[in-house]
């Protein structure tokens, strides 16, 4: 008999974390002339957040669709724990999936959308008001969901993910309409969904989240991953060994550290980014030379210039600029 | 299977619109006869004709909200993108299939039976008193005729639920049933050939099928009931083995 496992759910076990709980394996889709996936290969590992970021169009959705069996592939394989997704006999209870947030009946109420989701799943009727006071939308779990704000579609699109405990979560761009409140609330949420072993995988553009949010990250660009690496390895790789300067006599002190060996460009209005000197030595030469300046620090990248140098060869669709328009 | 089935069931009726339009067949069906036997001629030897069919009439126009109901069970879940969830509930998608087409079946089969019991007991109330020759389910070709009517109206369900799967599209596929079931009378009304006509009659679903409602004069129909309520069963299976298919070959 179907166990209902989901009073267990603080104690969960952790997985070892070699486990991979998605592995998605040469992936090859054309729709018509579109190349959609061109050779995508990844994993996803329990107790990680991992962001999967990429450029419009560059097959992140696609992936997600292939992951669940609902498109078919030309090459390639995507399994969970090791099987493929339509062998799953209770599939929700093994991944947890939002792929858009207004799938849903316009005029059945969440509360009766959780419930044939749950019984699809031989799942008990007591887990959806679980699931439903955990994602915040008790008041409003009678109300018809096509009446409901894109945020409010987002969290019962969660609701329905967590409905069979499953240890792995996958959301593409979770965080699309949520407010403040609602963005901090699902950064939290993922963290303590990977907290408890589980292998969350999700897309947004949004990189300051997904900085906060994800330990992984796979970059993906014209349908394959061109990153596939931990987010403080690729933050630190693209930092490198630099130190910002904030100095108002700029050209002066670019020729005394240029001097000196260093590789010096100018960032900003008054702000120098150094390379091939440590800070300390930075400081003594400009006191030499009696550089004035105000501040000396150890450059850090964000998620966004990691990105945006990653994908730099793979954005398919990018806004005219202004040169352009003019011309 | 069972977990499908109870999940479609869910789904049936935590909507209003099933239950309206089932309603919608009954009260069509019931008004439809009830005009039909309240307009025939009838003296103290008869009505002149068969008053069982008369009397199940109504399903002429019932059946339209059977039709636009088996559509929606899945025309409205690609038009949302929820057969995307349902498909991932429920990945095997022949089970997923089979599931909406037996909860669709049992629901037509309750509604219909309501429809169309409810055109008899009218039929009965509206035609004069005529002493052994009133309707009576006790009468064999009269229950044959009332119980193949409800299989008729289920077997509409499925023809139009096949098409809706294949099309994907609700406007497009009630235009496609609905055409398929009132043109063909139209086109073989306009037919002056009798070959060609009675041909007609014997391939459309619609007048095909409701030769299941005759009790008299049955060697002068083009096919005989049971025929005929198979030709529309053919027409049902063509129908949801097309769009069984499809909907196991396709993206979603
Ligand atoms: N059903 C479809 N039919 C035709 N083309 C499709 C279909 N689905 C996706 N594509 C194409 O495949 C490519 C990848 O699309 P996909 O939606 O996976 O990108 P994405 O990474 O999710 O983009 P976004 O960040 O904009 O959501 C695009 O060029 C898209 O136009
Ligand atoms: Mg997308």
């Amino acid at each position: 008999m179907y166990k209902n496992q989901h009073e267990t759910t603080p104690n969960r076990k952790l997985t070892p974390m070699s486990a991979a709980e998605i592995v998605v394996a040469g992936l090859r889709k054309r729709y018509g002339a579109t190349r959609a996936l061109d050779g995508m290969s990844f994993t996803v590992r329990p107790g990680l957040v991992t962001g999967f970021l990429g450029p419009n169009g560059a097959g992140k959705s696609t992936t997600m669709r292939v992951i669940l069996g609902l498109d078919a592939v030309d090459a390639g394989t995507a399994l969970i724990e090791g099987k493929p997704y339509h062998s799953l006999r209770h599939p929700l209870n093994h991944v947890g999936s939002l792929l858009d947030a207004a799938a849903l009946h316009p005029s059945r109420s969440a509360r009766d959308h959780l419930l044939w989701l749950a019984h699809s799943q031989g799942l008990a009727a007591r887990r959806v008001n679980q699931v439903i006071e955990q994602v915040g939308l008790t008041s409003a779990a009678r109300r018809k969901a096509g009446g409901y704000s894109l945020g409010m579609r987002q969290r019962l699109g969660i609701a329905a993910a967590l409905l069979g405990d499953p240890p792995i979560i996958m959301l593409d761009e979770p965080f699309n309409g949520m407010d403040p409140d609602g963005i901090i609330w699902m950064r939290g949420f993922l963290r303590s969904l990977a907290a408890q072993g589980r292998a969350v995988l999700v897309s947004s553009h949004l990189m300051s989240e997904v900085q906060d949010t994800a330990d992984h990250l796979v970059v993906v660009g014209r349908g394959k991953a061109i990153a596939d690496a931990g987010v403080a390895d690729l933050i630190a790789a693209a930092s490198g060994n630099r130190v910002a300067l904030r100095t108002t006599a700029g050209t002066h002190a670019m020729r005394v550290l240029g001097h000196a060996g260093a590789a010096v460009a100018a960032t900003g209005r008054d702000t120098i980014t150094v390379s091939g000197l440590p800070a300390d030595r930075i400081v003594t030469l400009l006191n030499q030379s009696a550089v004035p300046f105000s501040e000396v620090s150890a450059h850090r990248a964000t998620l966004e210039d990691v990105y945006l140098e990653l994908t730099r060869d793979a954005v398919e669709f990018r806004a005219a600029t202004q040169s352009e328009v003019s011309r | 299977m069972r977990l499908a089935l109870h999940a479609e069931w869910t789904k049936m009726r935590t909507v209003a619109s099933p239950l309206w339009l089932l309603l919608g067949t009954v009260a069509a069906t019931v008004a439809l006869s009830a005009v039909a036997t309240s307009v025939v001629n009838c003296t103290a030897r008869g009505c002149g004709g068969d008053t069982t069919k008369l009397s199940l009439m109504g399903v002429y126009l019932g059946q339209a909200p059977v039709a636009i109901l088996a559509v929606l069970v899945i025309s409205g879940e690609y038009s949302s993108g929820m057969i995307r969830t349902t498909l991932t509930a429920m990945p095997r998608r022949a089970t997923a299939f089979a599931a909406k087409a037996i909860t669709l079946t049992g629901v037509v089969a309750v509604g219909g039976t309501v429809a169309v019991l409810g055109a008899v007991l009218a039929g009965r109330l509206i035609l004069p008193d005529l002493g052994d020759q009133a309707l009576s389910l006790a009468d064999g070709p009269t229950l044959r005729a009332v119980f193949g009517t409800v299989l008729y109206l289920i077997l509409i369900g499925l023809l139009s639920l096949g098409i809706a799967t294949a099309v994907r599209d609700s406007a497009t596929s009630i235009g496609i049933v609905l055409g398929l079931l009132y043109i063909f009378p139209i086109i073989s009304g306009t037919i002056s050939d009798p070959d060609w006509q009675r041909l007609l009659q014997q391939i459309a679903p619609m007048s095909a099928g409701l030769a299941i409602q005759a009790t008299t004069d049955l060697h002068s129909l083009p096919l005989s009931p049971w025929a005929g309520l198979g030709v529309t069963a053919g027409w049902a299976t063509a129908a949801l083995l097309a769009g069984g298919l499809l909907l196991r070959v396709r993206d979603t």
